[in-house]
């Protein structure tokens, strides 16, 4: 029992019951313990119920509670015995704990089930932080000049902390360069990088002004290519697959397009700038431009450029060369510097005006040389079309000229002329026999590789498709496992914190032992009953025994008897002694019995007296005065009334 | 703990015995700790003769991923387990990463510490004067006949190297609700701690 309560107990305190820390055993619960565990636990088991958690003071309310308190246990399904508000007021030890077995066991399994579920990686990470405070509060204070600037050590576990605000600095990330791609083959560096590489290029920790800034310096780098990284997979999947170009087309049709953008953009700016200014702007943006176009024109280079790239870049030349003449001349103004200040603005004035002469003459100029080109093409597509109508006349000049030599003879001529006519003809159908016999296989091959073309397109399709449902399934896979890597170290750190708890596996050593000896019990049980049984067979054995000595003897004797007188009283009194024998047999049975009812009833008083019977009576007598009491103040009171 | 293919690329080439010799690969491995920790070792392979007959540009390379693999496992607090998992996946052979975790896991405390000094922080107080003046009167009022406490907070302000004073007077009230409010800062501290 003393097994069975602690497990009641430690269930209770599990659920939150405000049980003192040396209650051990049922039999120390008082009526207001009891009351207040049992609608704790029913309010564990049904959730909202609307029970006072203490004992009130009154008896009809109390009388009350302990009656809705016996409702809703017998409604959870109870069926140990008639239950009533007596079975909590008046408590005894066996039915109290039958009922707390009934409960612990209805207690939802729940509460035990979220424990077992993984903790997310938060709740890790806070357990992490308040095991590490717990630690630094337990330590003892330390003036600060006993800190090497704001960081303490410590021994156990040996390292450091940061005490202080001394030692902090601002996260700041400057730009760090690392060779690239110097380990693989397949990819060219240009000697002049390789050489900048071996030479100067300083190593990663010694790249930052300030030391300190390294560590910053280097996490940036790293989140800032994986986040492109990732960025340029998001985007290589969604839209670079489907376009059905290699990545570096992919990757430069993006360029050339962001270019263009950028180029637009900036036209569009300088023209609105006309302020003087603007200048400084200006010759940055000259810079700019003319980054772009020498970019655009090296990944022209690098690509050889589609037609399409081609003839945009070429129509945008004109427009370019014009903004580029603007903002030159703002800038040649700006390069004088200003030391003899008169002089110099004069001479600036001076350069200015002149300036701005050339660049109307050239502006005209310029505008005159196109009109010059355009006159140019002009004249040189008249030119052109007049040549062709001069070969034309030509051709049609020889014609007639021939046919007029011809003219004389013209019987000769007409005959001969149709021998020619006959001769072409035959030889014409002659060429389209000779065509068709070759075109027909030529088609034949043509459709067949139309159709193969066709066919291998649909296959690059279908493999197009595959390999996006790989990848997605590569990506699904990667997630999983990564998920289930956490899941891993959550349950392996879970697992660790748990042997700590020692309680299960004393329980369930607890369980294996009361199994055990259940079973040696039951053996003995077994042995006696064999005992017994074979007791039985000894008693009816002799008993049948002495029934057959008795009827033998009874036989013989009187037998004899009939002749002998003294044998006619033996013969009586085995009778007698027969009959006495069987009553003293009786009699032993009788005592066995009684025996036996005297253990039954000693067992019952222990029971019954195990019951608290009399203090119970006592309390229920002082509970009824209490009733009458409360009953004759009511009454008195609506008698005042 | 993640990185860029870039790094990955540089942290392979370090594992890479036809790049960099398995001899010097513990050696460039303790520099780049050192480097990362000390101001005045962060040229040490520059100086360091051993790493001569390597091609430079490589080891450049090689050195820069393990800066960037020891910053970020220490970042991350990574196990061993996480470690030698990441460079299984950059073809280490087992006895490099041994090496590996042999040289870092020492130093991970340290460099630890180093990233835990980037940060921000308000003033922090470390010590506290005090002094209880009995305010008799003014010009305008004769009598007055109560306490002032002086207080001054030593705190210490990032980037500074002496302490500084924060000054001030208060009624003992004042200093009550003061003294209250620190309690229940270090309860809540103590209550994070027991969670």
């Amino acid at each position: 029992m003393e097994e069975v309560d602690r497990i009641i107990v430690h269930s209770l305190r599990s659920i939150g019951c405000d049980l003192e820390d040396d209650v051990q055993s049922l039999r120390q619960f008082t009526t207001e313990v009891i009351v207040s565990t049992v609608v704790r636990c029913l309010k564990v088991i049904l959730g909202d119920i609307d029970l006072p958690s203490s004992l009130p003071p009154g008896m009809s309310a109390r009388f009350r509670l302990g009656a809705s308190l016996a409702n809703h246990v017998q409604d959870l399904g109870y069926k140990g015995g008639d239950l009533g508000y007596q079975t909590f007021l008046y408590s005894n030890e066996t039915e109290i704990r039958k009922i707390f077995m009934f409960l612990v066991e209805k207690l939802p399994k729940d509460t035990s089930q979220t424990a077992d579920e993984p903790m997310g990686s938060s709740v890790l990470l806070h357990r992490a932080i308040s095991t590490e405070l717990g630690y630094q509060l337990s330590l003892a204070w330390l003036p600060p000049y006993l800190k090497d600037k704001g960081v303490r050590t410590r021994t156990r576990p040996p390292g450091w902390q940061r005490e202080g605000a001394f030692c902090l600095h601002h996260f700041r990330g400057r730009h760090i360069s690392t060779p690239r791609s110097v380990g693989s083959l397949t990819v060219k560096i240009p000697k002049e990088l390789r050489s900048y590489y071996t030479n100067h290029l300083p190593y990663v920790t010694n790249q930052t002004s300030l030391h300190r800034d390294t560590a910053p310096s280097v996490m940036e780098t790293n989140v800032l290519e994986v986040a492109s990284h990732q960025e340029w997979e998001n985007e290589w999947n969604q839209l670079g697959l489907a376009s059905r170009l290699t990545q570096q087309e992919f990757k430069r049709r993006k360029h050339e397009r962001l270019m263009k953008m950028v180029k637009e953009r900036l036209q569009q700016d300088s023209q609105h700038q006309n302020g003087p200014d603007s200048r400084a702007a200006a010759s940055d943006l000259q810079q700019i431009l003319s980054n772009i176009e020498a970019q655009s024109k090296n990944t022209g280079l690098r690509s050889k450029g589609s037609r399409f790239a081609h003839t945009e870049k070429l129509q945008y030349a004109a427009d370019e060369d014009k903004a580029m003449t603007q903002v030159g001349a703002n800038v040649a103004t700006k390069d004088t510097e200003e030391e003899q200040e008169k002089k110099r603005q004069e001479e600036q004035e001076r350069l200015r005006s002149e300036l701005a002469n050339i660049t109307s003459d050239l502006e005209k100029l310029e505008l005159e040389v196109r009109k010059f080109t355009a006159g140019r093409q002009k004249m040189e597509e008249i030119i052109a079309s007049e040549t062709k109508a001069i070969v034309e006349k030509k051709d049609t000049f020889s014609v007639k000229k021939r046919t007029l030599d011809l003219l004389p003879q013209a019987e000769d001529n007409i005959a001969k002329l149709q021998a020619i006519v006959d001769a072409s003809r035959q030889r014409l159908a002659n060429l389209a026999k000779q065509w068709e016999a070759h075109r027909d296989p030529l088609l034949e091959q043509y459709r067949q590789l139309g159709d193969l073309n066709s066919k291998r397109e649909s296959e690059a399709q279908k493999k197009l498709e595959e390999i996006k449902q790989f990848r997605e399934r590569m990506k699904e896979t990667a997630d999983d496992t990564r998920r289930k890597d956490e899941l891993y170290k959550q349950l392996i750190s879970e697992y660790e914190r748990m042997t700590k708890d020692v309680n299960r596996s004393a329980y369930t050593r607890k369980i294996m032992e009361i199994v055990a000896n259940i079973k040696k019990q039951k053996q003995e049980i077994d042995k006696i009953l064999v005992d017994t049984k074979s007791v039985q067979k000894e008693i009816n054995l002799l008993t049948g025994k002495l029934d057959r000595t008795f009827a033998v003897t009874d036989e013989l004797i009187f037998r004899d008897a009939k002749r002998d007188e003294s044998v006619k009283k033996a013969y009586r009194l085995l009778a007698a002694l027969h009959e006495n024998f069987e009553q003293l047999i009786q009699t032993v049975q009788d005592t066995g019995v009684v025996m036996r009812e005297i253990k039954d009833l000693e067992e019952q008083i222990e029971t019954e007296s195990n019951k608290k019977i009399l203090s119970n009576l006592e309390k229920i007598s002082a509970d009824l005065q209490q009733m009458k009491k409360e009953n004759s103040g009511l009454l008195a009171k609506v008698k005042g009334k | 703990m993640e990185f860029g293919p870039q790094v990955l690329e540089n942290i392979a080439l370090a594992g890479d015995a036809a790049h960099i010799p398995d001899k010097i690969f513990a050696k460039l491995v303790t520099c780049a700790c050192q480097g990362v920790l000390n101001e005045d070792q962060r040229n040490i392979v520059e100086e360091n003769p051993a790493f001569k007959d390597t091609n430079k540009a490589v080891l450049k390379a090689a050195f820069s991923g393990l800066v960037t693999l020891i910053i970020e496992a220490a970042k991350h607090d990574s196990s061993d387990q996480n470690i030698s998992s990441l460079l299984e996946e950059c073809k280490y052979t087992a006895d490099k990463i041994n090496e590996f975790s042999k040289i870092f896991l020492p130093q991970k405390p340290h460099i630890q510490l180093l990233l835990g000094k980037i940060g921000f922080s308000f003033p922090h107080i470390v010590d506290v004067d005090w002094r209880l003046d009995y305010y008799i009167k003014n010009n305008n009022v004769e009598k007055v006949n109560s306490g002032v406490y002086l207080i001054s907070l030593k705190t210490e302000i990032p980037g500074e190297h002496e302490l500084k004073d924060f000054q001030f007077s208060c009624t003992v009230e004042q200093l009550q609700d003061l003294v209250g409010k620190l309690r229940d800062a270090t309860k809540c501290m103590e209550r994070i701690a027991q969670v």
